[in-house]
């Protein structure tokens, strides 16, 4: 499951304009997989390690 | 009248020479009224770094993923500033530098594709963005000046897109890759 389908299921009522503005997702193809960036959502916290997990 | 002074440097040693062309006709060098340096054409203002990068593989994009392209191969790289281990262009030379790239996506279908130019990590030009995935996929191009202090500073492509799955990032040599020079020194 990818970083982005963890955050859909833990969140399923985030859209693809939140993650086109306010989160962002990253994979900088150096082996060490996607991770969030950004996380500016005005009412959703950001996930945790253990969320995530 | 104007005068010619020439001075000598006391701390070296060398000798420096003009030398007259093989020529029979007269010639005159005009000097600009200004205070400068005269460039040689091995002078960073002239001999700067230019690259042209592109992947001999493709670079897989996660759905809402901002992902760094892949740019593994070199056509060329005049001051060897392009590394193909992390993609990464860090000029040696200040100033600003104008930056082209254009990638193809095979994503079809419903979606928007979007890149941009990062440079230390964080976005600095932007753009197609964002681009609407069609039928035959994405070809999303950025295009712009940045400006680097020669030495730490770095520039790296980044690409999205949200058709729904992962998508395949194709920057091969045919058209597209990622390409800059050193427009203007600092």
């Amino acid at each position: 499951m990818s970083l982005y389908e963890k955050i859909i299921a833990l969140y399923p009522e985030l859209t693809d304009y939140d993650f086109y503005t306010v989160i962002t997702l990253q994979n900088d193809s150096d082996g060490n997989g996607d991770y969030i960036a950004k996380w500016e959502h005005p009412t959703l916290a950001r996930p945790t390690e253990e969320q995530l997990a | 009248m104007s005068k010619i002074s020439l001075t000598p440097n006391a701390s070296g040693t060398g000798t420096l020479t003009i030398a007259a062309p093989n020529t029979s006709t007269d010639r005159t060098l005009t000097l600009p009224d200004e205070t400068g340096t005269i460039i040689s054409s091995t002078s960073s203002q002239v001999a700067g770094p230019a690259f042209r990068a592109y992947g001999s593989t493709l670079t897989s994009v996660p759905n809402n993923t901002w992902t760094k392209i892949i740019f593994n191969t070199k056509d060329f790289d005049t001051n060897n500033c392009f590394d193909t281990s992390n993609y990464r262009f860090t000029p040696n030379v200040a100033g600003y530098y104008q930056f082209n790239c254009r990638v193809g996506m095979g994503a079809t279908g419903t979606g928007i594709a979007a890149i941009k130019i990062y440079k230390n990590g964080s976005q600095h030009i932007i753009g197609d963005e964002p681009l609407n995935i069609a039928t035959y996929g994405a070809y999303p191009s950025v295009h712009g000046l940045g400006w680097a202090n020669g030495t730490t500073d770095y520039f790296e492509v980044y690409v999205y897109q949200n058709s729904g799955s992962t998508q395949n990032c194709g920057s091969a040599q045919s058209g597209f890759n990622f390409d800059g020079f050193l427009a203007r020194i600092s």
